[in-house]
């Protein structure tokens, strides 16, 4: 089913003044066919199939489907760290090979799953500016996109930057991980399972950064199964299961958009479901529910 | 890849007590290097040919189990037929062909599949801990020695246990690294090697945390060092591991003899 997840959000370039990340032109993306098996000894397993997806420049996608529906899989396939068994990746309309292509694509910032297990370097500012090095900067290119990079995670390079990254902590962590990330100037962002593991405060500090870097006009794809976060972060959607997009698309509930998540074993976002229990008959609802929709109303 | 590939199945060989088969195999390596010639080699070959098709593993796996081997076995090949001495038939310079450095080449070649053949028939029917749990057996009168051997059993198992989450971590490691604009493939073996840094520092405190976890874990549930343990499922060894062992050694007698 093809998905057109380019509503909502207009396109980059241009934003309100992040912190010194902006200014950077934002990428667009779209999967034609992508497909990709893994060979586990004797069989193989499908993890996407025939995947067409088009995601705008600075549109904010949230990737939604139960474990093993292929998430992970596809955002390594947008980065270009697995080739894809059929299909192809287009970056800003370029296919694989063509000029310009391989820069593009190394303007896709991805975030793993637990990132922390990255952190290698003695000290925040050395481990921040690992990617950077990579990619050729010079040495004061490379120290100013370190400190715009921790600054925008809120972990200052002047009180952080020296520290030992395993004397923070499992959020702060988390935060310089993605530093590292933000500190090659993404054009587009993928986050896998970013909120995983973290407590309800360093959760909201996260959300706070991710809606900072989308107001600065960076395109954002999060995979994750914070159905919540997803809503309150992204304007569309698309929905993942078994290795085949179900859904895409704005968020839509009413009239069967319901139907999308719940029958691919997904959650409701709290609000939406609150609200369909307000729906329902005053008699059903418990007094305060009744008498919060009194008020509401 | 897996280190020790096992293929379950129900086979005779399969149900064999694997301190059985380990001894088995061990006796035939030893009797192939015993004696050298053809027929003993016939012997032995027909021996693990037989236990091949008796185990029910698919052909492709032995294959597969070969492939490692494949370079020694041609620069064995080719270095006996080429240099080894013998009246020859051709020279060339240094080169020297000759019947027996034929003959030379095909027995090694050949003793070497054997050899291969036969231990890929140990661990293709035995499942690593079993193996494990075998060689502690066997091993047992080292304690006399003061070797911890069960202690080391211990470690190979969990060692075996972790080896495919290892696997799993390095491959995750290394592309999120290259999500950051590493590279592993470029530049001289140096570089190469600097390159590892930024994989083998995560690995490595990732395995020292899980070592801290896995020891509170095992405390937690009364593992004691030393202290006698006792198995799932203990080996029993049956009266068809006693017929095999005799047929081994008789076979071992015969292959001396011929």
């Amino acid at each position: 089913m093809s998905g057109d997840a380019a509503n909502g959000h207009a396109a980059g370039g241009g934003g309100p003044a992040g912190e010194g990340l902006e200014g950077q032109h934002a990428l667009g993306v779209r999967c034609e066919g992508l497909s990709f098996w893994y060979d586990e000894g004797a069989t193989r397993i499908a993890a996407l199939r025939g995947v067409d997806l088009t995601l705008a420049p600075g549109a904010s996608v949230a990737l939604l489907g139960p474990t093993g529906s292929g998430k992970s899989t596809l955002l390594q396939l947008l980065r270009g760290l697995l080739a894809p068994d059929e299909g192809r990746v287009l970056i800003d309309g370029l296919a694989a090979g063509e000029d310009g292509y391989e820069e593009r694509e190394r303007r896709i910032g991805l975030v793993f799953q637990m990132p922390e297990m990255q952190l290698f370097a003695a000290t925040c500012r050395d481990d921040v500016a690992f990617g950077p090095r990579q990619l050729g900067w010079s040495a004061a290119e490379v120290d100013d996109a370190v400190t715009s990079a921790l600054a925008a995670v809120g972990l200052p390079a002047d009180r952080f930057g020296a520290r030992h990254p395993y004397s923070l902590s499992g959020g702060e962590q988390r935060r310089l991980a993605l530093a590292g990330v933000l500190a090659m100037r993404p054009g587009l962002l993928l986050l896998d399972e970013p909120f995983v593991s973290l407590d309800p405060a360093s959760r909201r500090d996260l959300e706070a950064i991710l809606r900072g870097l989308r107001a600065t006009g960076m395109g954002l794809v999060l995979a994750t199964h914070d159905v919540d976060r997803a809503y309150g972060l992204c304007d569309a959607r698309v929905v993942l299961d078994e290795g085949v997009v179900v859904d895409a698309g704005p968020w839509r509930f009413g009239a069967g958009g319901e139907d999308a998540l719940l029958s691919h074993r997904l959650k409701l976002p709290f609000v939406v479901e609150l609200w369909r229990r307000l729906g329902r008959a005053a008699a059903e609802a418990p007094p305060e529910l009744a008498a919060a929709a009194e008020a509401l109303a | 890849m897996a280190i020790a590939q096992y293929y379950p199945r129900a086979s005779p060989i399969h149900r064999l007590d694997p301190r059985c088969k380990v001894v088995a195999v061990a006796a035939l390596v030893v009797g192939l290097f015993l004696r050298s010639s053809f027929a003993a080699l016939a012997v032995y070959g027909l021996v693990a040919v037989a236990g091949l098709l008796l185990s029910g593993v698919p052909l492709g796996w032995v294959a597969r189990g070969l492939r490692p081997v494949v370079w020694l076995l041609v620069l064995t090949f080719v270095v006996q037929l080429l240099f080894a001495p013998g009246p020859a038939f051709y020279t060339l310079g240094p080169l020297h062909l000759s019947l027996r450095g034929l003959a030379i080449a095909g027995y090694l070649s050949l003793r070497l599949v054997v050899l291969v053949v036969a231990s890929l028939l140990l661990t293709l029917t035995t499942p690593p801990i079993a193996l494990t749990d075998a060689l502690a057996w066997l091993s047992r009168p080292l304690r006399r020695l003061r070797v911890p051997t069960e202690e080391l059993a211990l470690m190979v198992t969990i060692a075996l246990r972790f080896i495919p989450t290892l696997m799993q971590e390095i491959d995750t490691i290394m592309k999120a690294q290259r999500a950051r604009g590493a590279s592993f493939t470029r530049g001289g073996p140096l570089r190469r090697a600097r390159a590892l840094v930024p994989v083998l520092v995560p690995l490595f405190i990732l395995s020292f945390r899980r070592a801290d976890e896995l020891a509170l874990a095992m405390e937690a549930r009364c593992y004691l060092p030393g202290a006698p343990r006792t198995r799932l499922h203990p080996l029993h060894a049956h009266r068809r591991d006693a017929v095999v062992l005799v047929l081994v050694a008789a076979l071992v007698v015969l292959a001396e003899l011929i």
